[in-house]
């Protein structure tokens, strides 16, 4: 009776997104730091870990192997070097980024909070 | 794993600005200063930084930013035609500091904003760790 709660897709797919938010701050971090560095890349979370996720979602193995989908770091792609130093950071896309991670972290925070006070609500049988 | 992420790149980075904001200040007060214990005029201070690896995560290597070095700007400063002044030379010109206050203007702001993007990461860092906290409650 326990274990369908902490195996539920949503849970599974809320933490799998939480370390992957917490990831990308720690790239975020790396990025505005090294805003001057001729030469540095932009990092930011791998592009097939969105897809590697999505067809796990698709598949509906999610509750059954999130827990091996790691997310990982990658210099990212898309980004292009407007300044003669070839540094592609544009801090004002940084500090955007980070705030939209912040917000998504906190949903996802409180999705995995919302999945524990049901549980503890199952087991008291009070509100809060 | 730490509990506030991205901080320990970002220190180093709040450092390496704070020092600039130093030279910049030591250029700014000696923009008038002949003579030095190294003999001739006030040389600029310039500030250079070297990323350093902090650690590996998710495949990916974080830097964070260190003070590499700081030299002097060998570029020749102005000479000034002032006899009366103690440096001047037998030609009645003194030699000046090649210190440009435009440059060092230019230099204070972009360290300060600098500085705020990074101290706005650590805020943000400790908004997530304190939501983190708050799970299950």
């Amino acid at each position: 009776m326990i274990d369908p709660i902490f195996q539920s897709g949503n849970y599974q797919l809320a933490r799998t997104l939480l370390d992957a938010a917490a990831l990308r701050q720690e790239a975020i971090a790396s990025n505005i730091a090294n805003a001057e560095t001729p030469g540095y890349r932009r990092l930011d979370l791998a592009p097939d870990f969105a897809a590697q996720l999505k067809s796990r979602c698709l598949a509906g193995e999610l509750s059954s192997g999130a827990g091996k989908l790691q997310p990982t770091l990658a210099q990212d792609p898309n980004a292009r070097s407007i300044r003669p130093d070839g540094n592609s950071v544009e801090i004002e896309k940084e500090l955007l980024s980070m705030n939209k991670n912040a917000v998504e972290y906190q949903f996802l925070a409180d999705v995995v909070s919302g999945n524990i006070k049901q549980l503890k609500m199952a087991i008291t049988g009070r509100a809060s | 794993m730490n509990l506030i992420s991205g901080v320990d790149i970002t220190s180093g980075a709040l450092t390496a600005q704070k020092i600039r904001l130093d030279i910049v200040a030591q250029n700014i007060a000696n923009a008038q200063t002949t003579r030095t214990p190294e003999g001739g005029p006030y040389q600029r201070k310039i500030i250079s930084f070297e990323n350093e690896l902090v650690k590996r995560a998710g495949g990916a290597s974080l830097e964070t930013v260190n003070v590499a070095s700081i030299t002097n700007d060998k570029s020749p400063g102005q000479a000034v035609y002032n006899p009366q002044h103690p440096d001047a030379g037998p030609d009645g010109t003194v030699m000046m500091p090649n210190v440009n206050l435009a440059f060092e203007m230019v230099d204070l702001i972009t360290a300060s904003r600098a500085y705020e993007a990074n101290l706005s990461v650590v805020k943000n860092a400790r908004t997530l760790a304190m939501k983190a906290l708050e799970i299950g409650k």
